[in-house]
């Protein structure tokens, strides 16, 4: 896919008026995160959970810095950051996170005899598929039913994981916290100097010389 | 030569509305982004006014400078224009007429100052000449910038309303100014030295206000989310610097016009018998 905001880095913006030391701060830690480091799940679910990301939301092989969506989760739930609201068929989200993942890989033991992240990513896919439409057998999961942990837990944690960080904004053209700076051009299809510029079929030197003036 | 000194007050009157027009449809057009190449025009008439004023307010000779004239006539008819093209740019919005685009679109007074401007300039042109031909010139800028002040206190409310009146001293521009306008109004119709001693206080608060205004906008400025330093946003975003000015500028053309009227009275017995008192007969 070809890119959309072509040479737009929202950290371009970090230094301009566009951020205060509070949005900095706040973005600085996002980036400092160790994609590696898990201290909330161990290592058996966290390379599963590693999988059920790489499938719900693929990365492109390339990225320089792509989304640590696994860490950003695991720190969410380490550090007891809740939502302030869950679906109450659903216990707690670390709670369900462990039985999730420990069930995901019961069935995936289950049905193909081995391990969730070892099985190919179409098999992956099916075992996603199962979970979402509610067709999952193994007695791991207990009285959870993993049509809603698929849907009001497992989607929304990873998607907006994978949303919080600079590089999907600069996927989707999003400037990051409007904190101080927001927008003054609000009409459609008006741009402000430090708003990403959008490609144009047969423009895209335009699009690229707006981006790199964006901070 | 009597009327020279209002001639070159109504002078300075029109260059701060023109200034008032230029830098306010600057920064507003820029934010605008210039989407439509007729946007640039205020610039220019308004650049051109405001040249020609300056000049003026220092031209002491007795006549009519027809260059100056033309410029006054074209700012006029740009002006007028303007409304227009505002009105337009309004009502061509998913809404049409309402408030949310009257608040949020090309606001629809503004370039009536750049009207004001070119006919007080006009006038300003205009009572340089002998004494017969500004007969009635005292009246007609007084009309002119009381209807003026009052446009101006409209778009005010307009806008202070959206603002929501969140600082008390948003109620000044809509309180002082129309008492100044009736007072003026009423000199126009029966010249008096009372009416007109109360209109030139109130005109002067007016005027003073127009300067207030600038600071209570910078303030206003301040106020908003990272400050003058977050100013790309905020200039722009916040109450528009430029815009209180034009108190100032309606103001001093009513108070040339007070004195315009005064004299004329004290001159002419006559002058009593004016449409207004015939009326009131």
């Amino acid at each position: 896919m070809s890119e959309r905001y072509p040479g737009y880095d929202v950290l371009a913006k970090r230094d301009s008026q566009s951020w205060n030391a509070q949005t900095r701060a706040v973005i600085d830690e996002r980036l400092a995160l160790d994609p590696e480091a898990h201290r909330f799940f161990n290592d058996v679910e966290w390379v599963t959970l590693l999988a059920v990301c790489a499938r719900i939301v693929p990365q492109p092989a390339e990225r320089a810095r792509p989304v640590p969506i696994a860490g950003l989760i695991d720190a969410k739930l380490f550090e007891k950051r809740g939502d302030g609201y869950r679906d109450a068929r659903l216990p707690p989200a670390p709670a369900a996170w462990r039985r999730a993942l420990e069930a995901l890989d019961a069935e995936s033991q289950a049905g193909y005899g081995v391990r969730f992240h070892e099985l190919q990513p179409l098999n992956q896919d099916d075992l996603l598929r199962a979970m979402q439409e509610g067709k999952t057998h193994h007695p791991a999961w207990g009285d959870m039913p993993a049509k809603v942990f698929f849907t009001k837990r497992l989607l929304h944690d990873i998607v907006t994981a994978y949303y919080s960080h600079p590089t999907a904004w600069n996927e989707i053209g999003f400037g990051g916290p409007a904190a101080p700076r927001g927008y003054v051009r609000m009409d459609f299809d008006r741009r402000d100097p430090w708003e990403a510029a959008e490609v144009h079929p047969g423009h895209e030197a335009e699009a690229r010389r707006d981006n790199a003036r964006v901070g | 030569m009597k009327g020279r000194r209002e001639a070159q007050q109504l002078n300075l009157s029109s260059a701060l509305l023109a200034l008032s027009v230029l830098a306010d449809s600057a920064v507003e057009h820029y934010r605008g982004s210039f989407h439509n190449r007729a946007m640039y025009t205020p610039l220019a008439v308004a650049g051109l006014t405001l040249g020609a004023s300056v000049l003026g307010t220092a031209d002491r000779r007795p006549r009519s400078h027809g260059v100056r004239d033309s410029i006054y006539a074209l700012a006029a008819v740009t002006g007028a224009a303007g409304l227009l093209y505002h009105g337009y740019n309004i009502t061509k919005r998913p809404g049409g007429l309402s408030w949310l685009n009257l608040f949020y679109a090309a606001p629809v007074g503004a370039p009536a100052a750049l009207l004001l401007a070119g006919l007080l300039g006009k006038g300003a042109e205009r009572v340089r000449l002998p004494s017969s031909a500004r007969r009635a010139a005292g009246r007609a800028l007084a009309t002119v910038s009381a209807v003026g002040i009052v446009g101006t206190v409209l778009e005010t409310a307009l806008l202070h309303f959206r603002g929501a009146y969140h600082n008390p001293a948003m109620v000044l521009p809509v309180s002082v100014p129309p008492v100044a306008a009736t007072l003026l109004g009423a000199a126009a119709c029966a010249p008096g030295r009372r009416v007109g001693r109360f209109a030139r206080w109130w005109l002067k608060a007016t005027a003073l206000l127009g300067f207030a205004g600038v600071g209570f906008h910078a303030y206003g400025v301040s106020r908003n989310m990272g400050g003058w330093r977050n100013w790309s946003q905020n200039v722009l975003n916040g109450p528009p610097l430029p815009a209180p000015p034009s108190y100032t500028g309606l103001a001093l053309a009513g108070l040339a016009a007070l004195g315009m009227m005064e004299r004329e009275t004290g001159a002419e017995p006559m002058w009593g018998r004016s449409q207004c008192d015939a009326r009131a007969h």
